[in-house]
């Protein structure tokens, strides 16, 4: 158990995401029995032993869903032998990681309001006036750059939500081109209905970008709740986030027809 | 994630055997969501929580039992119960809680 819970703080204190497997109950499986564990990372088994290939290949199988859902659940498994057990696969994502590119009036508001849910947070804008601590006192990370540059190189996982809120589209456009095939959970990029419509034509037409690619991108941004000021505009933006975190069924402004 | 394991790791090298009780699946409405978790010592001593009143004290009681026998067992808490007691518990839902005796020197295989 020393090994175990060793390797269970260094997971946490890491931000690594990993899958704590319980047996709960089993019939007829040797060496997997009632409080057997292993625990999963990076797609393999780095504590614990199964000697079943196949229920190894299940037990992985369900925790990168797990993971990926960041649920924990009880899962029943059965095996061509016969045997049968109850699982407990308990999920420890990594903390999701909000990038805001773009660091303007509304950039100030969602940074607060992201870091209050526990986000990793980084602003990113090219201009050192806004793109500061002295603005964002409680982002993790400020960068000054060009933007699409900066976003290029950003490790982006299953676990990034990336909002483009820049001043202009012309700056929102290049980072999302940069964005469309990385594996981020949430792109959302700022702006009217005409202008999004225009940009994601002209991906189509002059990058055969695919529909596929386009159709992951949450633009306009935010959830439809008829917002006004900065303020509500970046909550609209974190319900947003949430909902697509969460699976929940509120309306986004991109969903309006 | 809650910061239960460093407390764990203190009671396993006192030499200590702790039960951790997770909720593994739920019912209805629930105090507490699915892998929720609270660490019951040899003395009855709790430290985190799995959603407080009287289903809490059942799996206290358990757990310590868990601590002495060094085997784990599956405890269901109904909340349906006392519907019409006092208690700010009272949540209508069931919930299933694993509890597993953890030691140091325990093999984490089974």
């Amino acid at each position: 158990m020393d090994a175990l819970v060793e390797e269970l703080i260094r997971i946490k204190g890491e931000g690594a995401g990993a899958v704590l497997v319980t047996v709960v109950e089993s019939q007829g499986l040797d060496g997997f029995d009632s409080g057997s564990k292993c625990l999963i990372r990076d797609g393999r088994i780095v504590l614990g032993q199964v000697n079943d290939q196949e229920l190894e290949q299940t037990l992985l199988q369900e925790a990168a869903e797990r993971l990926s859902e960041e649920r924990s659940r009880l899962v029943s498994v059965e095996t061509a032998s016969g045997g049968q057990a109850d699982v407990f696969f308990e999920a420890m994502p990594s903390p999701p990681k909000l990038i805001v590119v773009g660091a303007g009036h509304i950039a100030v508001p969602l940074v607060r309001m992201a870091k209050l849910m526990d986000y990793h947070v980084v602003v990113i804008d090219d201009r050192i006036l806004f793109a500061n601590h002295e603005r964002f006192p409680d982002a993790d990370e400020v960068v000054v750059g060009d933007m699409a540059e900066t976003v290029k190189d950003l490790d982006i996982t299953p676990t990034t939500y990336v909002v483009l809120i820049t001043r202009g589209h012309k700056y929102d456009e290049p980072c999302l081109r940069e964005l469309l095939d990385q594996p981020a959970k949430y792109i959302g990029m700022i702006g009217s209905k005409r202008r999004i419509k225009a940009c994601f034509e002209r991906f189509k037409e002059e990058e055969q970008v695919s529909e596929e690619l386009i159709s992951r991108v949450y633009a306009p941004i935010g959830l439809d709740i008829a917002t006004e000021t900065p303020e509500e505009i970046a909550l609209g933006i974190l319900g947003e986030i949430i909902k697509v975190r969460r699976g929940g069924k509120a309306q986004s402004l991109s969903q309006k027809r | 994630m809650e910061d239960i394991y460093d407390d764990v790791k203190e009671f396993l090298d006192k030499g200590e055997t702790v039960a951790v009780a997770t909720i593994v699946s739920t019912k209805g409405s629930t105090p507490r969501e699915v892998g929720a978790k609270m660490v019951v010592t040899a003395w009855g001593e709790i430290l985190g929580t799995i959603g407080g009143g009287c289903g809490e004290a059942d799996v206290r009681r358990e757990a310590i039992e868990v601590v002495r026998t060094r085997t784990p067992r599956t405890v269901r808490v109904d909340l349906l119960d006392d519907i019409s007691s006092d208690s700010p518990a009272v949540c209508g839902g069931i919930m299933n809680v694993f509890i597993d005796p953890w030691w140091k020197e325990k093999e984490t295989d089974g």
